[in-house]
């Protein structure tokens, strides 16, 4: 990416010590979502900065941003649209560096994009038009050095797991949107990854289909223990998944807080309504946007 | 185009609009029936084939009847039933066989070359700047100048020989290859590129395995457009040619029958090139069929 330069706002957030600059035990505490917990963390986001340039000018997407996630953690990345929540996770990914600060991964600072941190994106033509189902998830499998039969024999099994047994020779065209999705996340957890990086994958689908989706994927998210690291702006999906959540700030963002909510469990449960309003506001949501709850 | 766009996911060069971009502009727009809006007819709800065979034996037929009733000299134009008795003698005898080969042959090498140059215009410009310019230039520049228009600049460069030929046939192939072919690759889906990279895939696997099939139906078209240039020119050029040139592909046949008078060997080597068209341009929409439309990457 492009010189960077920081905006005037970029150095407010630093002046109110929202987050991300050193900070205090408190500050420190704050950010971990208040589990302290020893060992190497999983993926270490430290002081990371990212903009890109835009025609003339150059955009700070994420001006400061610092969290951690464990192993086997499912870490909901949230903000309001443009935040560079999407940004963020392709640098986790690989596919771009940040302009200053370190993400390390697995003890890894060196990120190129790799199938140990398998990704599934929002768009639904994220898959091969050409291959069948079977062999979009087949492939990857032959890539990362499976012989023809190992990956066919793993692929299939990926796709009894996620409902897709039936579907297996239809090419990703003949599919719902819904379904492609499911590809595409089978396609991901068929490769193993340590952690799975899911840039808003539903959010295009329809209610239904989507609330249906969240449900599977905590469930072999649990099943699986593999790490998953979510990005939505819907506060709803990240009550539904996370064990915490990392709340941005607007761009150029900065981590607003780091909200664990592991131990609520369904929606019923008072500090669900108490969690949720206070992720509204941070939000930047105001009394009159509140009742609209649903994102 | 391997670099990821921040958020926006859009590749900054795309060129063709994506709703149309299956087709070049020189192909002009596909307009399905059901666009109009309104009940198709009984004739329109018959198989293509069926209707495309009804107005063919009806316009043979008129054909046919023009001859017959208004008595028209044989020196100036033929029946269809003489033209296809020519034709069958002229394929029978080998000598429509012998013209269809050596035009063949003088066509596909000047295809191949014209592919394969086609192919290296479009590394350099998916890979430079430069390259792209010079693809967009040199398009823009010879594609309103007929490609035969520069046979008399190869018969002065190579002589009268299969090479002036071949030069020109390369010359009407390379450029709708190259352009297409770099407009594919240029608007290869960023997403796709990640999800391919995201497997630690590059290099020439990459190009293999995901940039080819997913620029394939620009390739394809682009195949279709140089075949369509590719015989057109060949057999205007043969026929400029005429006597002088002497090995004799299917437009020296004509031109050599129109000399003599025998018209019905005229039209038997004009319904010839005909049906090879026709033919080659069903098997490239059949491969077609077969690849991109079966995946839904582009309509038939």
């Amino acid at each position: 990416m492009g010189t960077s330069q920081h905006s005037a706002a970029d150095s407010r957030a630093h002046a109110r010590g929202d987050a991300g600059a050193p900070g205090t035990a408190m500050d420190e505490a704050r950010l971990r979502g208040g589990h302290g917990q020893a060992g190497e963390p999983l993926l270490l986001v430290d002081h990371v900065r990212i903009s890109y340039r835009m025609r003339r000018e150059v955009v700070t997407a994420v001006a400061d941003a610092c969290f951690e996630m464990r192993r086997h953690e499912r870490l909901i990345l949230i903000g309001p649209s443009g935040c560079g929540k999407s940004t963020l996770l392709k640098a986790i990914g690989g596919f771009l560096q940040p302009d200053a600060g370190t993400i390390r991964f697995d003890g890894r600072t060196d990120l190129a994009p790799g199938p140990d941190r398998a990704v599934v994106f929002q768009e639904f033509d994220q898959l091969f038009p050409w291959k069948t189902v079977l062999e979009n998830v087949a492939y990857p499998l032959r890539v990362t050095g499976r012989d023809r039969a190992g990956a066919r024999e793993r692929a299939l099994e990926f796709l009894e797991m996620t409902g897709l047994g039936p579907a297996a020779s239809r090419h990703p065209h003949e599919l719902s949107g819904g379904m492609k999705q499911r590809v595409a996340i089978a396609r991901a957890l068929a490769l193993e990854p340590t952690m799975l990086l899911m840039d808003e994958p539903f959010g295009s689908l329809d209610a239904i289909t989507r609330a249906r989706l969240q449900r599977e994927l905590k469930r072999i998210a649990q099943r699986t223990r593999v790490a998953v690291f979510f990005v939505t702006h819907s506060i709803q999906e990240a009550l539904m998944l996370a064990d915490r959540i990392v709340v941005l700030s607007p761009p150029p963002s900065t981590v607003l807080e780091v909200v664990d909510v592991s131990d609520i469990d369904s929606p019923s449960d008072s500090r669900y309504l108490e969690t949720q309003g206070r992720l509204h506001k941070m939000l930047g949501a105001t009394d009159e946007d509140l009742p609209d709850v649903q994102g | 185009m391997y670099k990821a766009e921040p958020e926006t996911g859009q590749s900054p060069a795309l060129q063709v609009p994506p709703q149309r971009s299956r087709r070049a502009w020189w192909q002009g727009a596909a307009t399905p029936a059901s666009a109009t809006g309104r009940q198709p007819t009984w004739w329109a709800r018959l198989p293509t084939i069926v209707r495309r065979t009804i107005v063919f034996v009806v316009l043979v037929a008129f054909w046919q009847a023009y001859v017959s009733l208004k008595h028209v000299s044989h020196l100036v134009f033929s029946s269809p039933a003489s033209a296809i008795s020519a034709l069958i003698t002229g394929w029978s005898n080998g000598q429509i066989a012998a013209a269809t080969a050596t035009t063949l042959e003088v066509l596909l090498i000047g295809m191949a070359i014209g592919l394969v140059l086609g192919a290296l215009f479009t590394v350099l410009a998916t890979a430079t700047t430069v390259g792209r310019d010079f693809i967009m230039l040199m398009t823009a520049m010879v594609n309103p100048l007929p490609s035969i228009a520069i046979l008399p600049l190869a018969i002065i460069w190579f002589g009268l020989n299969n090479k002036a030929l071949v030069f020109v046939i390369a010359n009407a192939v390379v450029w709708p290859i190259a352009i297409n072919m770099s407009a594919g690759f240029t608007t290869v889906n960023p997403t796709l590129v990640m999800a391919a990279r995201n497997l630690g895939l590059k290099g020439w696997r990459m190009i293999k395995d995901i940039l080819l099939p997913a620029a394939l139906p620009y390739i394809i078209s682009g195949v279709k457009v140089s075949w369509a240039f590719g015989w057109r020119t060949v057999i205007a050029a043969e026929l400029v040619f005429g006597t002088a040139g002497g090995s004799g592909g299917l437009g020296y046949y004509i031109n050599t029958n129109q000399y003599f008078l025998k018209l019905p060997n005229v039209f038997a080597g004009l319904i010839t090139i005909a049906i090879i068209g026709v033919v080659v341009e069903a098997l490239l929409n059949a491969f077609e069929r077969q690849t991109v439309v079966r995946w839904g990457m582009a309509r038939s």
